[in-house]
């Protein structure tokens, strides 16, 4: 027994092939564990038979529950058989593509419905390869000032956006009477007034944004990636509310309480 | 000395038993591994995992329901296809058929709406969860890129759903929609027709919204859910402060 054979990646060798050179000796027998054993758990670790499971049956039962109680009680709408030779007024999308109605009724369908959601999915892919540093992951909002700057930029871009949606219903929605300036003064093609120029107010924004951020908060590239992230959360929130919640017949704002009843 | 045999204890010993559960009740640590390790929709998981991973306030179980609100809806979704007709003919009238004569019909149509809306929010909150927490970075790169890709599949499953029930509603939302489509630049007409397969939304977008609904979509979302999980797994599980 004290002999081990040295094996071949095959397998068990017969004893009268091996090379009595290579023959070596066990030297000693050492109790012990050879591997961690899958149940061995570290101080910080829990099974996730039931820790886990647990949580996720709860949470799933939970929410069935809620679900069915909902579905009991509310009945999905059902309105009349589609006809199209009359036009709902307002007609809308889905409620989560209310956000993109409500930007195409300040520029063009195309850069508002297609060109800004592109580039906004595409960006909020991208923030892993400009954010590598892995200090602040897994704390809520990675620290203090992160905390504070999601607070500042809820509050910031919340009412700028109310005050932009207000302010072009105002002004007939010319993008605040800029581009209506351009199209008389200078007879201005479509592309100029209802599809650069918004765009590059959206750019201007963004660059008065950032710079606000920099000068009060000084924030490392994670805080101002939460800063930018946050502002996209508002707007997607904000133009939301707004296109389902206050928008009546011609797309003009309205009180909720005065909107015709449709229901979504 | 031996407790007394329960009739649990005969059921689990039973050979008709252990031949489809290969481990004891998980009360000892070993079956707990075991049944974790054994089971395959439970092998998901990992046998052992981070006390900071189960707290709810943490992942508020947003990922989980996101995926759970799916598979609710796989299983409605497939109750109401025995009843739906993707005609345009005979949509609304099929939908009238299950809100009034078919058993549990409107609850199940019901359930669909509304986990439907649900999924669209829980997947978004999901992801700001993961943003605000910083668990896209190094090395969860890569899922978070399969999680946009999840979000858009799961806003294009929505939006493919509400043109079904045939009413004033789905049709206007869908016109609505589509003509954003197909203000594309450069490329808006045939992004329009692709979407409706005609100048005006009938029968061809019916039947293209209903295919992209109840099969390719599902496909697509359930392919890069398997590959968001096993990436979890890969990335070291889920992520936690340092
Ligand atoms: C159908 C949609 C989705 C499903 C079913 C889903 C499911 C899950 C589940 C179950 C987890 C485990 C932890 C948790 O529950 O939070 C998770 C983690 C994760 N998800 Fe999702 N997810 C979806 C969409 C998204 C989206 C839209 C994103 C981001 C844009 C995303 C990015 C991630 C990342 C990076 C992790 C790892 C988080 C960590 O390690 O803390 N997922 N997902």
């Amino acid at each position: 027994m004290a002999d081990i054979a040295q094996q071949t990646p095959g397998g068990q060798v017969p004893s009268n092939t091996i090379d009595e050179a290579k023959r070596q000796r066990l030297l000693e027998l050492v109790r012990g564990r050879a591997m961690a054993r899958p149940t061995d758990l570290a101080e910080d670790e829990v099974m996730v038979w039931p820790s886990l499971v647990v949580v996720e049956a709860v949470a799933a039962t939970v929410f069935l529950l809620i679900l069915v109680v909902l579905s009991v009680l509310v009945n999905a709408p059902l309105t009349d058989h589609a006809n199209p030779n009359q036009t709902p007024n307002p007609s809308k999308a889905p409620w989560y593509f209310l956000n993109l109605q409500e930007l195409l009724l300040h520029m063009n369908a195309g850069i508002a419905g297609v060109v800004i959601p592109s580039i906004a999915l595409l960006a909020i892919a991208a923030i892993p390869y400009f954010d590598r540093s892995p200090l602040g992951v897994g704390i809520l909002g990675t620290s203090a000032k992160g905390r504070r700057i999601i607070g500042f930029t809820i509050v910031f871009v919340g009412l700028l956006l109310a005050i932009m949606i207000y302010a072009d219903e105002q002004t007939g929605r010319t993008q605040f009477g800029v581009g209506a300036w351009m199209r008389n003064q200078f007879d201005a093609p479509e592309i100029v007034y209802n599809q650069l120029l918004p765009l590059l107010m959206v750019a201007i924004l963004i660059g008065i944004f950032v710079a606000i951020v920099r000068g009060i908060f000084r924030p490392t590239r994670r805080e101002l990636i939460i800063a930018l992230f946050t502002a996209f959360v508002v707007s997607y929130v904000v133009l939301t509310v707004s296109g389902t919640s206050f928008r009546g017949p011609g797309q003009n704002l309205t009180w909720p309480w005065n909107l015709p009843l449709v229901r979504h | 000395m031996r407790r007394e045999q329960t009739l649990a204890d005969k059921i689990s010993g039973s050979a008709l038993w252990r031949s489809f559960v290969r481990h004891g009740y998980p009360d000892t640590q070993r079956n707990q591994a075991l049944i974790i390790a054994s089971n395959i929709f439970l092998h998901i998981h990992p046998v052992k995992i981070k006390r900071y991973a189960t707290k709810v306030t943490y992942t508020f179980c947003l990922g989980g329901l996101s995926f759970f609100m799916f598979l609710v809806l796989v299983g409605t979704g497939v109750l109401l296809m025995f009843y739906y007709i993707p005609s345009s003919d005979l949509a609304y009238q099929s939908m009238k058929d299950i809100e009034s004569s078919v058993t549990f019909g409107q609850l199940m149509r019901n359930m669909h709406r509304w986990s439907a809306q649900g999924m669209v929010i829980a997947v978004f909150l999901h992801m700001c969860r993961v943003f605000y927490t910083g668990s896209y970075k190094p090395p969860r790169e890569f899922n978070w890129v399969v999680g946009v890709l999840l979000l858009v599949v799961t806003f294009l499953l929505s939006f493919t759903g509400y043109l079904l029930p045939w009413d004033q509603l789905a049709l206007w939302a869908v016109t609505v929609g589509t003509e954003i489509g197909g203000a594309t630049p450069l490329i808006g007409s045939q992004v329009n027709m692709i979407l409706r397969g005609d100048f005006e939304i009938g029968q061809s977008a019916l039947i293209r919204f209903y295919t992209l609904h109840v099969l390719f979509l599902p496909l697509v979302a359930a392919t890069l859910m398997a590959v968001h999980f096993w990436r979890i797994r890969k990335d070291g599980g889920i992520s936690g402060p340092l």
